[in-house]
């Protein structure tokens, strides 16, 4: 305070930052997202050079429909990348709740605030069993999932010996499927609501910045006072709630719960996010960079299609892209 | 061998080594004969670390040579300093628990066959051979894991041992050890030196130096004190010479006389009544608001665990502790932290930061719910928060968003600082707060640790640096073997050199002579 040149310093930031210096800081939070946008952009421009169909309305809308599912588990899966952790049975846990919310249904009341809650809760259980063998039993994360990856498609597929649950709830197929809020699609209604209440959370709640720390340095979040355990726990609950929600947008979209649905979209909700700029090595990453990394994967997906990639050739590139995206954040 | 005859195994003149503008090493030397024992004394910042990385190639020295054997030698690497025959074991040990001393000591060059699979007979055989000349008792068939602390160093030793090793560096080998472990370790020292290998054995405790070392170098602030003959010395001379007698009458004389009067009428606000752990044992201890409480001991003697155990880090076991009288009990660092107790840890980097966050979210950290309503954040009020904190504590920063990794160590000690900043708390836990801190940063935290005593926090403050309890606190407490020896008002106890050798001497015999 003696020392003329600090005081300066101190004060220097001056002319308070405004609100929307304040979001564009938000919006570019991140490790390399302008590299993001780039990318999204040559992706875009290669695509519509080698096809015809690329640049329409409808595509983009197909591109949209098909990334909904991947964007809102991958909102949850950037809260348990940032801590530091890894969630392997999103696609099992989606598998397990669209089931679990049809029976429902059938069985309890056949209302569609009966299937949400039941697949929801189906979610938001399995992301707890989760967050608790990783946390309490200190059981790695990867492996957990891993485990609870094969036990959960399991289960979805023994509840009613491999066969889908049809769904006959008018209401259910229209909030969740074929209706429309203020002439936005419901699928995506529900992707931007996950996608606001992920930005909010991480970024403007006391819980983001556990989690933010418990991944950046467990051990001086510890020495902080954050329980680096409870807040772990509640991102593998919030990514299994967010995969139970995926699962009620497809069952409505396909009026049934079918149990061998969505095999391996783990790899590209994961590859969202790391694409997104979120650092595998925790305390990293932004939801709009996961929201712009979701879209990458579901164009790259879309394109190979139009470009008449064959599906396995497409498996090679999208994890070749993967490990290239892991290269760049890694320092 | 013929060499060993002639001269020194090693010589060390006039080294020197700066990182970033801190001068480490100012023009140091060192010779080492051959199966001889030589300590290397000094206190924490001395430049005894440095020293042995230049040793073992891991820093590079500015200027001055190295001879090894006669011929001048210079490294860039580790792998070129083993070549010259230093091997060095730190206190971390390198070793894979999960495989055998055998497998250990022959780790990447074991015995194969031509298609790689490994002739485990032969292995075994000769690491057999190698114990046995050297005397040492270890079976090469126990995994290391299921080994004592004390034979795991000796499979390190043994490691370090195994090719054309001249010199041996020892880096604080006993920190971790029991008495009995001591001797073992002791003996396997003898056995080598006889051979004709030079050790060079850096400690803290005088009384390890009087039992095997040949030879002792002091270092102060990078550079030579004197080299003694162990037998022609005594620890009097040794501690004059680590602690300075100059320098510690000097600082000494800046203690503020009239802070001791002003605590007349204070009450305890905190205070620990016959606590005991895993680490500790009977630790009766109290604090009263306003107080600096120094806590003086060796590395090992469980002084960090006594702050641990009160920041709720550490459960406790028996006994109870008492805020401004009433009982509490810890179960994790929040509930202190909801108690209004800090602590800045030892180690920044590691417990005190997260590096790649910026200094905002560094500071809000720990107190939260203080800078947010009904769970979501008052940027405002927690850039506000930042802000007067970064005036106040004059961290030299850009502003609140730049990260702590970009600042210096002063300054990311006082972000450390400026965590516990608001509001004022109750008993603040200060576990060595200037090490790694430059000059001018140290007088600021200094400072700042009066300042926060004068507005009534209770302090209680661990430090190597005698010197620095001894300017800041109004009573020193010596802990030895995870419990709190004795207590002393600040006017009872003379200068640093006094202190160092109460330390000494109660770390010998294990009670404080009256």
């Amino acid at each position: 305070m003696t020392d003329p040149i600090v005081a300066k310093a101190a004060t220097q930031p001056g002319p308070e930052p405004d609100r929307w210096r304040q979001l564009a800081r938000t919006l570019l939070r991140g490790e390399r997202p302008y590299m993001l946008y780039i990318a999204f952009a040559i992706l875009l421009v290669i695509f519509s050079f080698a096809s015809p169909w690329f640049l329409s309305v409808e595509n983009f809308l197909n591109i949209g429909r098909q990334t909904t599912l991947v964007s809102i588990i991958a909102v949850g899966m950037t809260f348990v990348i940032i801590a530091r952790q890894i969630d392997l049975s999103v696609a099992s846990n989606l598998a397990l709740s669209g089931m679990a919310a049809a029976l429902a249904m059938a069985y309890i009341g056949n209302h569609w605030i009966v299937g949400a809650v039941a697949g929801i809760g189906c979610g938001a259980l399995v992301g707890f069993i989760n967050g608790v063998l990783t946390t309490r039993l200190a059981i790695p994360s990867f492996l957990v999932t891993l485990g609870t990856l094969s036990a959960a498609r399991g289960l979805a597929l023994m509840v009613t010996s491999t066969k889908p649950v049809i769904i006959t709830d008018e209401t259910y197929f229209a909030v969740f499927g074929e209706g429309s809020l203020l002439g936005i699609p419901a699928p995506i209604a529900w992707t931007a609501a996950a996608m606001i209440a992920g930005i909010l959370l991480l970024h403007y709640n006391i819980f983001g910045r556990r989690i933010y720390a418990a991944g950046g340095n467990p051990t001086a979040a510890l020495y902080s006072g954050i329980q680096i355990k409870r807040v772990t726990t509640i991102a593998f609950v919030l990514t299994g709630m967010l995969a139970g929600l995926a699962a009620l947008v497809l069952s409505a979209r396909s009026h049934a719960a079918r149990p061998d649905v969505v095999q391996g979209m783990e790899l590209d909700v994961i590859a969202s996010v790391i694409l997104g700029g979120c650092s595998l090595f925790g305390g990293r990453g932004f939801i709009l960079g996961t929201l712009l990394g979701s879209l990458i994967i579901g164009t790259l997906n879309n394109g190979l299609v139009l470009l008449g990639v064959s599906s396995p050739l497409q498996l090679v590139i999208k994890g070749a892209i993967i490990v290239a995206a892991v290269a760049f954040t890694k320092r | 061998m013929d060499a060993h005859a002639a001269g020194p195994l090693v010589r060390v003149d006039g080294i020197t080594k700066s990182f970033g503008g801190v001068r480490a090493l100012r023009g140091v030397s060192l010779e080492i004969q051959p199966g001889e024992v030589h300590a290397l004394l000094g206190e924490n910042g001395a430049g005894k670390s440095t020293l042995i990385k230049i040793l073992s190639g891991v820093h590079t020295q500015d200027s001055g040579s190295i001879e090894i054997a006669g011929r001048p030698a210079r490294f860039d690497n580790p792998t070129q300093s083993r070549a010259a025959g230093i091997a060095v074991v730190y206190q971390d040990l390198s070793l894979v628990e999960s495989l055998s001393v055998g497998a250990n000591l022959m780790l990447g060059r074991e015995p194969c066959t031509p298609l790689g699979f490994i002739k485990k007979g032969a292995l075994m055989a000769e690491v057999e051979d190698f114990l046995r000349q050297h005397g040492i008792p270890l079976d090469p068939r126990v995994s290391v894991g299921s080994l004592p602390f004390a034979y795991r160093q000796m499979t390190e030793i043994c490691k370090a041992l195994m090719g054309d090793v001249r010199v041996l560096i020892l880096d604080e080998p006993t920190s971790a050890l029991t008495g009995d472990e001591e001797q073992i370790l002791f003996d396997a020292i003898a056995t080598v030196t006889k051979r004709g290998v030079g050790v060079i054995y850096v400690t803290h405790r005088l009384n390890e130096v009087f039992r095997i070392s040949q030879r002792v170098t002091v270092l102060r602030d990078g550079a030579n004190v004197g080299t003694f003959t162990t037998a022609e010395t005594d620890m009097k001379q040794l501690v004059a010479a680590i602690v300075g007698a100059d320098h510690a009458a000097v600082e000494v004389k800046e203690t503020d006389p009239d802070s001791h009067s002003v605590r007349a009428a204070a009450r305890p606000v905190l205070a620990l009544a016959d606590v005991s752990n895993d680490r500790l044992h009977n630790v009766d201890l109290s604090l009263e608001e306003g107080e600096i409480h120094g806590l003086a001991g060796l590395i090992g003697s469980g002084r960090t665990e006594i702050l641990e155990t009160i920041f709720g880090l550490r459960g406790i076991d028996s006994g109870t502790l008492a805020l401004n009288g009433a009982a509490v009990q810890l179960r994790r660092p929040g509930d202190a932290i909801a108690q209004g107790i800090a602590l800045v840890p030892e180690d920044r980097h590691l417990q005190g930061l997260v590096l790649e966050h910026s200094i905002e979210r560094n500071l809000t950290l720990p107190r939260l719910p203080f800078f947010s309503r009904w769970g979501w954040i008052q940027q405002r009020a927690a850039g506000r928060e930042a802000e007067a904190a970064i005036g106040k504590l004059a961290v030299k920063a850009p502003g609140p968003s730049t990260p702590a990794k970009n600042l210096s160590g002063g300054n990311q000690q006082k972000v450390v600082f400026a965590k516990w900043n608001h509001p004022r708390p109750r008993v603040l836990l200060l576990d060595e707060p200037t090490v790694g801190v430059d000059v001018g940063a140290r007088e600021e935290i200094y400072g700042l640790v009066r300042a926060a005593a004068r507005e009534g926090t209770g302090i209680l403050m661990v430090s190597s640096d005698l010197a620095e309890l001894l300017l800041l606190c109004d009573r020193v407490s010596i802990v030895i073997d995870g419990t709190v020896a004795r207590t002393f008002a600040r006017s009872a106890l003379g200068d640093a050199e006094q202190l160092h050798h109460l330390l000494q001497i109660s770390q010998t015999v294990n009670e404080l002579p009256t």
